[in-house]
């Protein structure tokens, strides 16, 4: 491996920001002992189960639970008749909006089961196998209906409608009839085609993607525990408790304030656990039983079926370049699949696909639309990798029309402060370019292929995150410090929190402790997704010990009475101002700490944040391959990866994120797929059937850290985890080609996909 | 003054058509009384469906947030969570 960190002059050196110590949640992972969704138990808890539609459209025409109430050791049957109606509107919190007139149905069909897997009933019992045993005694009596999988043929006018009223937005005037595509974007700057006759070579080409799913390993769980009273208490697996409340509330028509949320362990989410599938439920379940707690989890074959993958796609890019290799437009249709409800990524795929370049024209056109597959969930930079593939691979086709070295043609392009975004917005943050300048200095960009090898190059944006944190700080009467948050740790935010709580106090790392605390410990705090916690929540804990410092400075000067104003904080130690102030030993936090009753009780300060300006991530990958021409296998020789990472607050963590992004965009390159039968059953919900890279599959991926500071983080942070899971497919399709003479255009790229094109002759 | 800017799609809904305004206003806040003050209602379409970005970098539609002289503030839409 050939990790390099590649450091601008305006960062700063720190003490421990930019380490490299032990993860506080390392041992008990690694003996095994760390508390994940499904390894609650409690007294008395009962198990439930959900029965799932074996159709990929049907209406329901009945559903009789008799037989499964009667069967004993039964404590609670729920269908969707349990859950309260919504009201169809689009609203939500962050830059997200949510209908939760879908997500009940979702999370419980009601209507028509709308994919194979849908949730039409659930039971509690009190064991797994009696719970199993009553799921298959519900009599579902079902009509079944014509389905549609592909996002193509969901858009023909002859399509079955998952929705018989659906109307598409964002058309003036409304269209007449109903249709699966639930909405239409259109963003555009400059004059697209002025744009394209100034160009001297312009290249378009359609593409599709393949849906895959983020395949965390762990799969969904929970134990819900609902009171007579109305409280509710939920331990479960997510990317944000808060969010979890928040959404079991609005399903269940309960008050924020009665459910509290305690969050176990993540075993992996990548985007896909910051949506809800069974916490309504448990916590139904429970409140049918009598107030037993119960346990809900997903099987892997649930995961797959039930859980939001992120969208396939089908898209068309046009790409219009001048011999010297300027950009002069770029234009883009891209249709996504959203799933059984709307809410696919496509406006994320309008707004990131050109978003790496310096381009006065460009236009994009977004469809959601509606089919009869498991509702999309957010994955990784969601929407930005689909409209990249495309993106990205008509950019090399451009280079390769002009006879220009592919990353060179990136290079004189790149998005600069001041350049226009497809938003409008202009960029307002640096390190696109010298991300770039670092990938083409790395010595294997210019390293010489073999017969069948090739090399390929891709970028990758996502907007990154900022947005509602909480963090709170307690001095303990030893001098140990505990920083709580309430971001769930999926990337080793603990780690890099306690870090950035050791810097700004001046004590060693091994004093501060971080935790996540549960809702009714912690303000709130939004999903840990977006890139954003080590930039939010770090802003959170930052501001909070700032708070804890000038407390700590006004409990020295109670101790020499002396003015507040006139100790300083320095290197972990109260000292006074200056010789003015008077002769004292500097106290350290230790002392202080211990004399905390006397001068005022606990030292402890909160914090709260909605902090913007976060800059976006900006990724550049290039890979080596080498495709067998007898079987189609690709082999990737090499893979190096060049990220703007602002400043690395706990560097390995960042290039495990680099990495991860890497490993997980080859999956959605080469293998990953959702393969679906003739009667829209999914036909590989398994990890043996979808082929997830694993580490014989990988070579060393070599991580560039490109650290050009946020100026408004205190430690200069940026979101690292989701930009680098854009270039993969792109760089891979890109390196293939240059390997074989031949473009390939739809994920994954298979062998036979391989073997198809290599015989096309 | 602030230079106020909407997507097209957003001005064909609530503006009628309008994209561009100016403002004079010292933060975001201000920014949303003056526009509710032209469009009633607005102002609240935009707290609840807009991201804004104040000179290019990204915030919530959050009032305390400062609105520099000249500065282009442009708000575009939240991401449809389904």
């Amino acid at each position: 491996m050939n990790d390099t960190t590649i450091v601008t002059e305006s960062t700063k050196r720190f003490k421990w920001v930019g380490t490299r110590p032990i993860r506080p949640d390392g041992v008990p992972k690694v003996t095994g002992r760390a508390l994940y969704g499904a390894d609650l138990k409690m007294p008395g808890m009962i198990y439930g189960k959900v029965l799932r539609s074996p159709h990929a459209h049907a209406r329901i025409k009945s559903i009789d639970t008799s037989a499964a109430e009667k069967l004993t050791g039964v404590k609670a049957v729920v269908t969707s008749k349990d859950l309260p109606q919504q009201k169809f509107d689009y609203i939500g919190p962050e830059r997200v909006a949510v209908n939760f007139w879908h997500v009940t149905r979702n999370i419980m069909a009601r209507e028509k089961a709308l994919y194979e897997g849908h949730a039409v009933a659930a039971v509690a019992a009190i064991s797994a196998s009696i719970a199993e045993e009553a799921a298959a005694l519900i009599k579902v009596e079902y009509e079944v209906l014509p389905h549609v999988i592909d996002v193509d043929e969901a858009m023909a006018d002859d399509a079955p409608l998952l929705f018989e009223d659906m109307i598409t937005r964002g058309i003036e005037p409304p269209p007449t009839k109903p249709s699966n595509i639930s909405k239409k974007l259109e963003f555009a700057i400059g004059d697209i085609e002025k744009g394209f006759a100034e160009a001297d070579v312009v290249i378009e080409e359609t593409f599709k993607t393949a849906a895959v799913h983020q395949a965390y390993i762990e799969p969904h769980a929970c134990v819900a525990k609902a009171e007579a009273d109305g409280q509710i208490e939920i331990w479960s697996s997510s990317q944000g408790h808060f969010a979890m409340r928040a959404l079991t509330a609005q399903i269940l028509g309960a008050r924020l304030g009665d459910i509290r949320v305690t969050p176990a362990e993540i075993g992996g989410g990548f985007g896909g656990k910051t949506v809800t599938y069974l916490e309504p439920v448990a916590a139904t379940l429970s409140k049918k039983s009598g107030g037993l707690p119960v346990r809900l989890q997903m099987t892997r074959e649930d995961v797959f079926r039930a859980t939001g993958p992120t969208s396939g796609s089908s898209s068309w890019v046009k790409i219009g370049v001048k011999k010297d290799g300027t950009i002069t437009a770029m234009d883009g249709v891209y249709k996504f699949q959203a799933g059984a409800f709307p809410g696919s990524p496509v406006m994320n795929g309008c707004l990131c696909g050109f978003a790496p370049y310096d381009v006065p024209n460009q236009h994009a056109i977004g469809y959601d639309v509606v089919s009869n597959r498991p509702k999309a969930a957010a994955y990784r930079a969601p929407g930005s990798p689909i409209a990249g593939f495309a993106v990205e691979s008509v950019i090399d086709m451009c280079a390769k029309a002009i006879g220009m070295d592919p990353l060179e043609l990136r290079m004189k392009n790149v998005a600069k402060i001041g350049s226009p975004t497809i938003a409008g917005p202009k960029h307002a943050h640096a390190g696109f370019g010298e991300t770039l300048q670092a990938l083409y200095n790395h010595p294997a960009w210019k390293a010489p292929l073999g017969p069948n090898q090739g090399r390929g190059v891709a970028c990758g944006y996502w907007f990154n995150g900022g947005g509602e944190s909480s963090a709170t700080l307690q001095v303990n009467a030893d001098g140990t410090v505990l920083v709580a948050t309430g971001s769930p740790d999926i990337g080793g935010s603990r780690a890099s929190m306690a870090l950035m709580a050791a810097e700004t106090l001046g004590v060693d790392y091994g004093q501060v402790r971080a935790i996540v605390a549960d809702t009714g410990s912690i303000g709130y705090t939004h999903v840990t997704g977006g890139s954003r916690v080590t930039f939010a929540t770090g802003i959170a804990v930052v501001t909070a010990t700032k708070s804890v410092v000038k407390e700590l400075c006004r409990r020295a000067a109670v101790i020499w009475d002396v003015d507040p104003e006139g100790v300083v904080w320095e290197d972990g130690h109260a000292k006074p101002a200056g010789s003015n102030v008077g002769e004292f030993k500097p106290l350290s936090l230790k002392e202080l700490a211990a004399k905390a009753a006397a001068t005022g009780g606990p030292i402890t300060a909160s914090a709260g944040v909605n902090p913007g300006g976060q800059a976006p991530g900006f990724c550049a990958q290039f890979f080596d391959v080498e495709v067998d021409p007898e079987t189609g296998h690709t082999t990737i020789l090499r893979a190096v990866c060049a990220q703007d990472v602002g400043k690395a607050i706990h560097p390995s963590y960042v290039e495990g994120q680099m990495q991860g992004g890497v490993v997980q965009g080859i999956g959605w390159a080469l293998s990953e797929e959702y393969i679906y039968n003739a009667k829209g059953q999914l036909d590989n919900p398994g990890f043996l059937d979808y082929r997830c890279p694993v580490a014989s599959d990988l070579p060393m991926i070599d991580t560039i850290l490109v650290e050009v500071p946020n100026p408004v983080h205190p430690y200069g942070a940026k979101g690292v985890g989701e930009a680098n899971i854009c270039p993969p497919m792109a760089a891979i399709a890109n390196a293939i080609e240059r390997a074989i003479d031949k473009r390939l255009t739809t994920l994954p790229m298979s062998p036979p996909r391989i073997l198809e094109a290599l015989s096309a002759g | 003054m602030a230079r106020i800017v909407f997507t097209s799609g957003f001005a064909r809904r609530y503006t009628s058509g309008v994209r561009e305004f100016e403002v004079e206003a010292k933060n975001l806040r201000g920014v949303l009384k003056a526009m509710d003050a032209l469009y009633p209602g607005l102002g609240e379409h935009l707290e609840e469906e807009t991201t804004v970005a104040i000179n290019g970098e990204m915030h919530e539609t959050g009032y305390f947030q400062p609105v520099p002289p000249g500065a282009e503030v442009f708000f575009i839409p939240k991401i449809e969570g389904g």
